[in-house]
């Protein structure tokens, strides 16, 4: 059980690091979210609006293409262009973001039965208030479910801003591994672990909530 | 029909990997993410694979050197390449802290042999230490030469390390502040591969790099002196399972090969090979060998 005390000395000895690295990482995990979400949704429902397929796919082509460049290889080659350090490490979890974002709002809105769509034609509602007020409360479970898988796995990746010098959790586990302390591995994992599980109760909590509230809205309005 | 094709085809396409993994008379070398250490890997591969009949597996891209031993002292790898400095890193009790190359290696033999069954060979003839490295023209407009000079400027200076440094113990930052007498004013932490380019863009203003790498010449950084012997030596050496050595009796003297052979300047340009001129590890360590005469 003496790995128990040692293990408190060295909380005790380096939770202040350890909670700067904790901040790092939700910071840089967060900002890649909501800007991932400030670029995808609005333009999976612009995607939702066009006529013409050729651009939906193509969007959709070029979402799947950042998802499968390999994290080291892009960190690599944004070096010359945006530096180390959160710049490069924010705008590659921002890119891997987009597809699961693009993907699931686009689906939410095309999920939306048609027959909905024209009898709130037939209300008089104009594309606008048919958007806010039918459209993006049907497909608010949809964008949500995107939301928080996105936001699990970007959490998850956060680690290897490590490699770039942006610090966060993976600085832990990545000097861990090379100095051969344990302690460091699973506490940056546990953390990890942790904040994603944390961030995904509260979206979920969140869900919850504004699903009442627009249900509430949507009767309201009807 | 169609399905039990498939069925077969699955079936033999496992039985295929289980059988790679099997491995009876495979020797498995590992080899860590830095170039060096997969060329050495690959010049035992060919030297093995050309004096008997084993059939040699390398495992390149380990992350580090810790993982390595662990793989070498549970048997998944029998063979890797490790540096003497290496015992300041928690692997057993009572290291000493000395800096005389002669006596780490001393350490490094008889603890690795006590406590983990390894045999520890002689070093292989270079070393590749930290370097404290800048660019040229930092270099001359502060007039540094060695890492003293660093005390008045190391504070509006941003460093770049690898992973694993700002956390060692003897060799690592608090050490090396106590050591020197100051710090710097901010530091980044990154994969090893990536500090080169980082000076180089001037994203950082001085890197800690390892001195073999062919990067600081292509770079054109300048390493720095360790005027006051603050790294430890990290003289490069064969490792391999003491079980492996018995098992397969001529593997000694094919390890033994290149004892004292290969110095600074030629691993360097080895590294070079492959790093610069981007040629692949094992034709830069075939033709090493064969310019060596060791190979047919």
């Amino acid at each position: 059980m003496g790995w128990i005390s040692d293990y408190i000395l060295f909380l005790q000895e380096r939770y202040t690091d350890i909670l700067i690295l904790l901040g790092e990482h939700l910071y840089i995990a967060l900002f890649s979210v909501i800007l991932g979400c400030l670029f995808a949704i609005p333009l999976g429902i612009l995607l939702t609006k066009l006529k013409r397929g050729v651009v939906t796919s193509a969007a959709f082509t070029v979402a799947n293409i950042f998802q499968t460049i390999p994290t080291i290889a892009l960190l690599a080659i944004m070096i010359p262009f945006l530096g180390i350090g959160m710049k490069p490490a924010i705008f590659a979890l921002f890119l891997y973001s987009l597809l699961p974002l693009l993907r699931n709002t686009y689906s939410g809105i095309k999920s939306v039965d048609p027959g909905v769509i024209e009898s709130a034609k037939g209300m008089g509602l104009n594309a606008g208030q048919r958007l806010l007020q039918i459209e993006l409360p049907l497909a608010f479970p949809y964008i949500m479910s995107g939301l928080r898988l996105t936001t699990v796995y970007i959490i998850s990746w956060t680690t290897l801003a490590a490699l770039i010098g942006a610090g966060g959790l993976g600085d832990l586990i990545l000097s861990g591994i090379g100095i051969n302390n344990k302690f460091l591995i699973y506490t940056g994992a546990v953390l990890a672990i942790g904040l994603a599980l944390l961030t995904d109760f509260v979206l979920g909590r969140v869900e919850k909530k504004l699903s009442h509230v627009s249900q509430a809205h949507s009767e309201t309005q009807a | 029909m169609l399905k039990r094709l498939l069925l077969l085809a699955v079936l033999s396409a496992l039985f295929a990997i289980a059988a790679a993994c099997g491995g009876g008379e495979t020797i498995e070398i590992g080899a860590q993410t830095y170039t060096e250490t997969k060329i050495m890997a690959y010049i035992n591969q060919a030297l093995i694979e050309d004096r008997t009949d084993y059939s040699v597996n390398v495992t390149p891209d380990i992350a580090a050197s810790p993982p390595v031993i662990d793989a070498l002292s549970t048997g998944e790898l029998d063979i890797g390449l490790l540096y003497t400095g290496e015992i300041f890193n928690n692997h057993f009790p009572g290291v000493e802290d000395t800096h005389d190359p002669e006596e780490v290696l001393r350490q490094a033999q008889e603890g690795f042999n006590e406590h983990y069954d390894f045999n520890w060979f002689d070093p292989l003839g270079w070393e590749n230490t930290y370097a404290m490295t800048v660019r040229k023209d930092v270099a001359e407009e502060l007039g540094l030469e060695k890492i003293s000079d660093l005390k008045d400027v190391a504070e509006n200076m941003r460093l770049g390390v690898d992973t694993t440094w700002l956390e060692r113990e003897i060799d690592g930052y608090p050490a090396f502040i106590e050591h020197y007498g100051f710090s710097f004013g901010e530091e980044y932490s990154m994969d090893i591969n990536l500090v080169y380019e980082a000076v180089a863009n001037e994203e950082v203003d001085i890197v800690l790099a390892y001195s073999t790498d062919p990067r600081i010449l292509e770079f054109d950084l300048q390493m720095l002196e360790d005027d006051q012997q603050f790294f430890p030596p990290y003289d490069a050496c064969i490792v391999a399972r003491n079980e492996t050595l018995e098992q397969y009796p001529e593997l000694e003297d094919i390890l033994t090969l290149l004892t004292g052979e290969i110095d600074e300047e030629t691993i360097t340009r080895l590294n070079y090979e492959v790093d610069i001129e981007q040629r692949n590890p094992q034709d830069v360590a075939r033709e090493f060998l064969q310019e060596k005469g060791l190979l047919e």
